[in-house]
């Protein structure tokens, strides 16, 4: 089964072959771009030279313009790392209780139901954000009408299509809710935030805001933009649907497929502390190397044919997710998002015809890649 | 009939009778402490890594090439390291006991 051609899809392929970075410049600063799976691993893994204390700085474009508080636990390293991440991990692995994994089926099949009632719906606004945005209420245990706001904020909180960042509503919004849980306690994110020790001592606001702010903006878009490239995965290749409804163990399998082709970000930086040679390319002090998951994914000299969807891939390295001790604090929801989605779409769905599709391409100045779509209209006939 | 024991990092052994699918799954089912199995089984994630003991390291045989560049990066990756997603139950592996790696 191979991927629709599109030459945004890959737009890494040539540089890969010919070198293991790509230098590109950001915002007026060249950033080494490290192309390669095992390049890639190795750097994560190696904080001491790609260091993660860098507030603001570790997305790529960074982030200024957008949001005022340093994310917890993505920009700090070692040791305190560790400390910061056990505040929060229990809530990311909460996707992995059978009564919260009940939840999120229930909230696709009713999704999908409505999609199939319909004569037509737009995939990414009617499907992909109100998922993400209702699941997560089961993820941070809050109460499901916040999903309401949450969706108002789009694809992406920070760069949506109106032009217009979200991030400084939800800063707000972010801590009217931590005053909100502190008047009135539960069992809630914000709640146990507020509450939640660290090395002897309570959250301040400020970094109970970092906290928020990447759980909120962190797995948005990538999980709008991945559960609306599988829709349309399985609107060209309606034999693949056929497939899983009938080996429902290669679910599993499909799912991580779909991570490592699909994956919305394209890559994260690390900053260098010291001058850094990166591949024949020096970084001063202080200058930023790039972590390109989305190339990795697609290294030919891991994995075969790689840019071929292979529903049965195995073994399938891929670092959808990071790599290292950085790695996704949502992946757990993510995997029980997108197999909820496949399994369902193959159990209930006979068909999904698109009408109308508008890709969203991330143009910087050494490529272009696709991330996903702004709007995909499609039309669903229940099985 | 094959039989298979996983050792936890607290020393409890968990024996699974009659054993099918791979050593992942099976881990999983019988909730042994420390093999979550995040990926499902791909060898992407390294969450299912085990130790196997010197006399069974020939019938479970050795890692392959990307196993082995998963498990590289692993901080308590040893010698005799495993992803034991990739290790399917068998017959001749009747008896087989590993010992679940720490956490990353």
């Amino acid at each position: 089964m191979s991927d629709p051609v599109n030459p945004h899809d890959d737009p890494f392929r040539e540089a890969r072959a010919k070198c293991p970075v790509l230098a590109a410049e950001f915002q007026g600063e060249t950033i080494p771009m490290i192309l390669r799976l095992k390049d890639v691993r190795k750097a994560a893994k190696d904080h001491k030279t790609y260091s993660s204390d860098a507030p603001i700085r570790v997305p790529i474009p960074s982030e200024e313009d957008v949001r005022t508080v340093r994310q917890y636990p993505l920009e700090v390293d070692p040791p305190v790392h560790a400390d910061y991440r056990k505040v929060v991990e229990p809530f990311f692995l909460r996707p992995k209780q059978p009564e919260v994994l009940e939840k999120i089926h229930a909230l696709i099949d009713r999704l999908l139901t409505a999609a199939c009632e319909a004569e037509e719906i737009d995939i990414v606004k009617d499907f992909a954000i109100p998922l993400q945005s209702h699941a997560l209420t089961y993820l941070l245990n809050v109460d499901e009408k916040e999903a309401e706001l949450w969706i108002s904020w789009g694809i992406h909180v920070f760069k949506d299509g109106d032009g217009q960042s979200k991030g400084p509503f939800m800063e707000k919004y972010c801590q009217e809710m931590f005053e909100a849980a502190e008047k009135n306690p539960g069992d809630d994110f914000f709640s146990a935030l507020n509450q939640a020790e660290f090395q002897g001592r309570k959250l301040t606001m400020e970094e109970r805001l970092g906290y928020a702010n990447i759980a909120f903006a962190g797995g948005r878009d990538t999980i709008i933009h991945t559960v609306t490239r599988i829709i349309k995965y399985f609107s060209d290749n309606p034999k693949g649907l056929e497939c899983l409804r009938e080996n429902p163990k290669m679910i599993n399998t499909a799912a991580e497929e779909f991570f490592r082709l699909f994956i919305p970000l394209t890559h994260i930086g690390r900053v260098c502390p010291v001058k850094t040679e990166v591949h024949g390319h020096e970084v001063e002090p202080g200058g930023r190397v790039s972590l390109c998951w989305s190339s990795a994914n697609r290294d030919p000299e891991v994995f075969e044919e790689p840019n071929e969807v292979r529903l049965d891939r195995k073994p399938n390295p891929h670092i959808a997710f990071g790599f290292g001790i950085h790695n996704c604090l949502g992946q757990h929801h993510a995997r029980a998002i997108m197999r909820g989605v496949i399994e369902r779409l193959a159990q209930g769905v006979s068909q999904i015809e698109v009408t109308e599709e508008r890709e969203l391409i991330e143009h910087e100045s050494e490529y272009s890649r696709k991330v996903g779509y702004e709007m995909l209209r499609a039309k669903f006939t229940a099985k | 009939m094959a039989k298979v024991t996983f050792i936890t990092t607290e020393g409890e052994k968990v024996v699974v009778e009659d054993a099918v699918g791979s050593l992942m799954e099976i881990a999983q089912y019988n909730d042994v402490e420390g093999i979550t199995g995040d990926c499902g089984g791909v060898c992407s994630c390294s969450t299912c890594h085990v130790y196997v003991p010197q006399e069974w390291q020939e019938k479970v045989g050795p890692a392959d090439d990307l196993e082995k560049d998963t498990l590289e990066f692993n901080e308590h990756h040893k010698p005799n390291s495993r992803l034991c997603c990739q290790i399917e139950m068998a017959d001749e592996l009747d008896g087989l006991e590993v010992n679940v790696a720490p956490s990353e």
